[in-house]
């Protein structure tokens, strides 16, 4: 018997909805089987909590007296873009500071960026805005140095246009003799040790691979406040190759995400420091995936056994995309510490933070449960297996 | 019991077998962590020593007598929880495995007395949750 997003919704209303999360759900079907699960279980919770890169925030300052058009813009030195309109700011995350040595001193460090910045705004902290202007008839201001706080902003929200990459690369290096620097974290030479980055059978699109209730508007949690799904994010691949079980053998789904800043909490938006690499940006995020019949109770008992994620070579494929992953392991491997790949044992690390997701979920699953929070029902779900949306490389015509 | 120090010695010092009488009559266990001599043959030496309170006593006695300087747990590491997000991008670079995944909770604890200081994991944590202590020779200040 299906179940609607309307009586789900009714029952969290009713505090009566029956909420576990990915993990909990796991053992909810062994025991007592598809069919039973679907009835009992309204609602599944997920999380994961890692480095999200194509993450930024939209700032609206207010206007000063006289009006400026602001042209350019740091934050705590961080440039800001600001081809929008005259105050209206984006802070990416992975913009650097402008005195930063960069990898001139290989590695760099990268201690301070937009990550950061986001994580500071949400903290309370005072940041200082530096701005330009080249002045106009309606805004002749040119120039302006203040200190700004989130809570005197018009607006801050989150506008990420890629988060929650259903599945992800597990990366090695395999030059023999030095250290590489990666977004995957430092990567000792001779395959020495492996970095992944999911929250497996916790990760929001590994629990409905084919989205067939995530999409716009979907309501989520997002890092310790409310947010949405907006849109399919950049790169979203549904046509990567799967598993019998519909799990993607490699990166695939992905989202678009946005939220009010003014509701977040920094456990769980941390700026993040990549030696060698640059600054980033780790999100916490969680979506609640309602148990509509048999298929989304299966989907959602996923467990880490059944979820297999490409090993490659950050040395040398991952740069030069050459599409060829040395072999797959599974998380539950990956999560041991240990994988074994081309005979030898290798020690593995994580970037993602599986106890943060699971204190996610968690929290979702509080939410729910005492009625705060309801389902939202996508307007239209992500375009799914067999739609033209692709990622592919880019058509190179030099000029 | 576990101690990690730090031996240094000097010219006179480097052609004796200390270390091999130190293993054999002193009975107790040595892990070398790092050791380097010097152009001008001093040496130093970073080590795991392990064994009952009593030997390691008679270990460290040995070792003070002929002249080595030793100092004990010289450097040290600032691990801070509250910034520590749990990922675990230390864990693979941590050797003697100070830095862990608790099983159960998934949380990255920290084991101050497994620590050798060798600065790993500085560069490898995306939240700088873990820094060197501001240290001198002999202790911290």
């Amino acid at each position: 018997m299906a179940k609607t997003y309307e009586e789900i919704n009714e029952k969290i209303k009713n505090k009566q909805a029956v909420v576990v999360t990915a993990e909990e759900m796991i053992s909810i079907v062994r025991e007592k089987g598809v069919k039973k699960a679907a009835v009992e279980v309204d609602i599944v919770t997920t999380g994961t909590f890692g480095p999200m890169c194509s993450s930024g925030a939209v700032l609206n300052t207010g206007h000063s007296t006289p009006k400026i058009k602001i042209s350019q813009a740091w934050l705590n030195g961080v440039l800001a873009y600001c081809g929008i309109a005259a105050v209206d700011l984006y802070i990416g995350a992975t913009e650097v500071a402008r005195d930063d040595p960069l990898n001139k001193a290989f590695p760099g460090r990268f201690k301070y960026g937009g990550g950061h910045v986001i994580e500071e705004l949400i903290r309370g902290k005072d940041i200082v805005l530096e701005a330009e202007g080249y002045g106009t008839d309606c805004y002749p201001r040119k120039e302006i140095k203040t200190l700004i706080n989130i809570k005197d902003l018009n607006n801050a929200f989150i506008l990420n246009p890629r988060n929650c990459y259903q599945n992800y690369n597990v990366a090695v290096n395999r030059r023999k003799k030095r250290n590489i620097y990666t977004y995957m974290g430092i990567l000792r030479p001779d395959m020495a040790n492996a970095g992944y980055c999911s929250a497996g059978q916790l990760s929001p699109l590994l629990n409905d691979p084919y989205y067939r209730t995530i999409g716009i508007g979907t309501r989520i949690f997002l890092a310790g406040g409310v947010g949405y799904v907006c849109w399919y994010g950049t790169q979203h691949a549904p046509n990567t190759p799967r598993d019998e079980n519909g799990i993607p053998r490699g990166g695939a789904g992905t989202i678009a995400v946005t939220g009010d800043m003014k509701q977040m909490n920094a456990d769980f938006i941390r700026g993040v420091s990549m030696t060698g690499y640059g600054v980033s940006l780790a999100m916490g995020i969680g979506i609640p995936i309602p148990i509509l019949d048999e298929e989304m109770a299966k989907f959602t008992s996923v467990s880490d056994a059944e979820i297999f994620a490409p090993v490659t070579d950050y040395s040398h494929d991952y740069p030069n995309f050459t599409g060829n992953p040395l072999d797959w392991v599974s998380y539950e491997e990956l999560r041991s510490g240990k994988i074994t790949l081309e005979g030898r044992e290798i020690e593995t690390f994580s970037l993602s933070s599986y106890y943060k997701a699971r204190q996610i979920a968690q929290t979702l699953k509080a939410w729910i449960k005492e009625g705060d929070f309801l389902l939202g029902k996508p307007l239209e779900t992500l375009p799914g297996e067999g739609s033209e949306i692709k990622c592919g490389k880019l058509k190179y015509r030099p000029v | 019991m576990q101690k990690n120090i730090f031996l240094h010695f000097s010219r006179e010092l480097v052609d004796q077998p200390i270390m091999s009488t130190l293993i054999r009559k002193y009975d107790v266990e040595v892990n070398i962590l790092q050791a380097t001599i010097t152009p001008n043959e001093e040496g130093t030496m970073f080590v795991q020593l392990r064994g009952n309170e009593e030997k390691l006593e008679h270990a460290l006695g040995y070792l003070v007598a002929n002249g080595v300087d030793v100092m004990v747990k010289p450097r040290r590491i600032h691990f801070h929880e509250d910034l520590c997000t749990s990922c675990g991008a230390c864990v693979a670079h941590c050797l003697p495995g100070a830095l862990y995944v608790e099983e159960d909770t998934r949380k990255v604890l920290y084991d101050e007395d497994l620590c050798i200081a060798c600065e790993l994991c500085i560069p490898a944590c995306p939240f700088r949750a873990v820094e060197m202590a501001k240290t001198s020779v002999g202790g911290e200040v």
